[in-house]
């Protein structure tokens, strides 16, 4: 860390970095530095720390150890916010005021009346290229743009440090390489620029430093020339995941398996894939890999008839929007939206059935529905005594095994699942990834969206990966020897498909 | 209910400690603390009053009798409350009702019986209208039912041309048959072992109705499961729109039927009856213990939120205490009720 170059007391230093939210150990002795003039790329897997670590740098949030300095003298964020602008993928701005109002809230002066934008807000307005919108109110102009005026705003303060998290997955191709432009800018100028992405393409493509992050450490600085996607890549797997099943076991799916699930032609109505072509096994799990924005969460939620799309569907050799209802079940990736706070674990676990449960008269069976749930607790090693606690009292973990537990009851012959094990200790994941071995070698297909390869190595038989719309060719997972070998292949897979990056003029 | 075992935390992940559930839990305290809430009342009212006229049976009849009508609504309106919706169109649904009885009978010349469906036909229509809106084109129920109410209250004085209407005086020229007069009385009016009101005997039945769909049936589940959380519900590909519809038009339907007996029991009708259930209904509810937020919500909740109300505007009304008393209690009490339910919640957390 201390050989890359950066003049110490410059810049921004983090040392130490701790945060503990409940038991949940989010930053581990987080140490980073990030040095004036160059762009630092900030990499690592969903629920690794980044979240939190923005959320320190940003003042919303103190750590519980450490410290953070800023021109060699100690930094408070919470204190002093002004010197630090985040830059979202929704920008926090008023989208009722005027692109100039936005420029200028906060910073009206003392009277009541608003004032004229003077030459220097003009002249920013202009260098950033917003100025022919000054009258326009936020909400009506495009996201990049409201982006240059979050920019704006923060130039206007004289913000030093600029960080950019996950800034361009809703935005063109176009408007990302002028985003791009604009961090090479603000770095020339001698601020500090952040890049926060998944997408290693453009990590490496822009950052001149790498830092990864794994399990609340920054474990890798990658510098000069090792910022590659290949090194990027790589550094974010290792160690992060093992085999569990044995690879003759996932070989073992013959191609004459029947098919459980096929698609053709299949094409989102809202243009986020196109014309994809999919087939999967009874007793396989599919894994379809994309960044956000890749079309890739989009897909998988058509299969289960929760995006619109065109073409032709077939659940276990039925066709059409009927055999979808009932032959598929989806688990979202968020537990808002995949459980229901206000019922108990046994009600949770249950809420997906119906003449299963009920007698005349449309009568519940209270112990019919106990006796399913504690069936389902002991199959799928819920930690807890009673399935008759509200739901919120369980981990996350076990949260999300009764969430893939109540879609399972129903036996769909495909299931489909959006990041399946997102927020869950490493425990709970080894038992997600068996319950849907188990549930696939019990004549089902499964479906899974994945941001992450080491979720596709140890769970998947076959990957996808989607990158504008359209699919890959399948990776057989258990070609690979090893989590590095495999995250190779996909990376590569994502980028094939983004030629346009390869052309960027460097730091225009 | 504060000092009570609700501040015992909900139990770790692994431990012993509860043997029944913390939503049963809840639901119990919140109805204990009514109940000890309502035995206060009674007992500052016995002290209060003068002998022999607060706590009698006589007058405990008389408020059962009194809360019926509040009640019957309110258990209506606590089904669409569960489910995560509002409706703000039972009292005009209430004044549609009786009025539609009252013309279609005796000035229309109907036989009673078709009279007496006629009621519940838009009551099928308006619940109906009501969910299409809210369901189908997604317009928020608070606008919708807002709305629609001042529909329907425009349609009451247009078919009642804003006359009072009796059976037995009927306007010149018609004729009401005195048999029919009395069985529809009968309804409402009967005289029954101990003075029970007949309209407690409706009450009782329709909440033990209630009771069993919100705590004992499939659709009851289900209703609290949307009302939880509708985004969940819907990728559990729960009938979301099918029991929307079902929780407007029971309410509209239960508005209707406290509006019959009513009408029977007090022997006429106006067209701005029902105009002033909003507050009770909604409060009883409210202090019943259902979230605004949806998925939560009892019979005997509600019931009991009614009982409180009814005993207090009793007792005020015995110590001739003037009716601007009785609106400072009752929305005290209302909202009193939910800064003890925030309390209870935050100890349980």
């Amino acid at each position: 860390m201390t050989a890359d170059g950066t003049a110490s007391g410059a810049g921004l230093t983090i040392e130490g970095l701790r945060k503990w939210y409940g038991d949940t150990r989010a930053l581990d002795g987080l140490d980073l530095r990030a040095a004036p003039g160059q762009i630092l790329g900030v990499a690592g897997p969903n629920g690794a720390g980044k979240s939190t670590l923005i959320k320190i740098i940003a003042g919303e949030t103190g750590p519980d150890e450490g410290e953070i300095t800023f021109g060699g003298s100690l930094w408070d964020p919470r204190v002093d916010p002004g010197r630090v602008a985040v830059v979202h993928q929704e920008p926090q701005l008023f989208p009722n005021l005027t692109v100039a109002q936005n420029l200028m809230v906060g910073r009206e002066g003392t009277r009541l009346v608003t004032r004229e934008i003077d030459p220097a807000e003009r002249e920013l307005m202009a260098d950033l290229a917003i100025l022919v919108y000054a009258g326009r109110p936020l909400g009506e102009v495009p996201l990049a743009i409201q982006q240059r005026v979050e920019i704006g705003r923060a130039l206007a303060r004289d913000a030093r440090i600029f960080l950019f998290d996950e800034p361009n997955s809703a935005l063109t191709q176009e408007e990302s390489l002028d985003l791009f432009r604009r961090m090479h800018l603000l770095a020339d100028a001698g601020r500090v620029v952040v890049l926060v992405s998944h997408r290693i393409a453009e990590l490496a493509e822009h950052a001149d430093r790498v830092a990864l992050i794994l399990d609340g450490r920054c474990t890798t600085i990658l510098t000069g020339e090792d910022v590659s996607q290949e090194n990027i890549a790589a550094g974010l797997v290792t160690g992060q995941a093992e085999r569990e099943v044995d690879a003759h076991v996932r070989g073992a799916i013959g191609e004459d398996a029947a098919s459980a699930l096929r698609l053709s032609g299949w094409t989102h109505a809202g243009g986020e894939f196109d014309g994809i072509d999919l087939r999967g096994r009874v007793g396989e799990v599919v894994a379809i890999v994309g960044v956000e924005g890749s079309g890739a969460r989009e897909l998988v939620r058509s299969i289960a008839g929760f995006e619109r799309a065109t073409g032709t569907i077939e659940i276990a050799g039925r066709a059409g929007g009927r055999a979808v209802v009932s032959g598929t079940g989806l688990v979202s990736a968020d537990r808002q939206t995949s459980l229901f706070a206000n019922l108990t674990v046994a009600e949770n676990m249950v809420v997906r059935l119906g003449r299963e449960i009920t007698a005349a008269a449309g009568a519940l069976r209270p112990g019919r529905m106990l006796k399913i749930a504690r069936d389902l607790r002991d199959r799928f090693q819920v930690r807890t005594d009673s399935v008759e606690v509200p739901i919120r009292s369980l981990s996350g973990g076990n949260q999300q095994k009764v969430a893939i537990a109540a879609a399972m009851v129903r036996r769909p012959p495909v299931l489909v699942l959006e990041e399946p094990t997102r927020g869950v200790d490493l425990g709970s994941k080894r038992e997600i990834y068996r319950l849907m071995r188990e549930y696939a070698g019990e004549g089902h297909a499964l479906v899974i969206f994945c941001t992450e390869v080491p979720e596709v190595f140890e769970a998947a038989d076959i990957a996808y990966v989607v990158s504008d719309g359209r699919l890959s060719p399948p990776l057989l997972v258990a070609d690979y020897p090893d989590v590095e070998a495999l995250a190779r292949s996909v990376t590569r897979l994502e980028r094939h498909s983004r030629p346009t990056h390869e052309m960027l003029p460097a730091s225009a | 209910m504060a000092q009570n075992s609700a501040g015992a935390p909900v139990p770790a992940a692994g431990s012993a400690r509860s043997r029944w559930s913390g939503r049963a839990r809840a639901a119990g305290l919140r109805i204990g603390g009514l109940l000890i809430a309502i035995l206060i009342v009674i007992v500052v009212f016995t002290f209060l009053s003068k002998p022999n006229t607060f706590l009698t049976i006589t007058n405990f009849l008389g408020v059962l009798r009194s809360m019926s009508t509040i009640a019957i609504v309110a258990l209506g309106l606590t089904l669409v409350i569960v489910v995560g919706e509002i409706d703000l169109s039972f009292g005009y649904m209430y004044g549609l009702a009786s009025i539609l009885i009252g013309v279609s009978w005796i000035v229309w010349g109907w036989p009673i019986w078709l009279a007496l469906i006629l009621p519940f036909v838009a009551a099928i229509a308006l619940g109906s209208i009501n969910s299409f809106l809210v369901t189908v084109l997604r317009i928020p129920s608070f606008i919708v039912t807002l709305g629609t109410g001042q529909l329907v209250f425009g349609t009451t004085l247009l078919v009642s041309n804003t006359a009072t209407l009796n059976p037995a005086y009927p306007p010149a020229g018609k004729v009401v048959p005195t048999g029919e007069v009395e069985w529809f009385f009968g309804l409402s009016n009967q005289d029954l072992p101990l003075g029970i009101p007949m309209q407690a005997l409706w009450m009782t039945a329709v909440a033990i109705i209630i009771g069993f769909v919100l705590s004992r049936s499939l659709f009851g589940f289900r209703l609290k499961a949307i009302g939880g959380n509708p985004a969940a519900a819907e990728l559990a590909r729960l009938p979301i729109v099918k029991y929307k519809f079902a929780a407007f038009i029971l309410c509209s339907l239960l508005a209707s039927l406290a509006a019959m007996l009513d009408f029977a029991f007090i022997g006429s009708v106006q067209p701005n009856a029902g105009v002033g259930l909003l507050f009770p209904v909604f409060a009883a509810v409210i202090i019943g213990g259902a979230s605004l937020a949806g998925g939560r919500g009892t019979a005997i909740g509600t019931l009991s939120g009614a009982l409180l109300l009814a005993i207090i505007a009793n007792g005020l009304a015995l110590l001739s205490a003037g009716s601007y008393l009785s609106n400072f209690v009752s929305g005290a009490v209302t909202i009193a009720a939910v800064v003890l339910d925030r309390f209870t919640q935050s100890l349980r957390k």
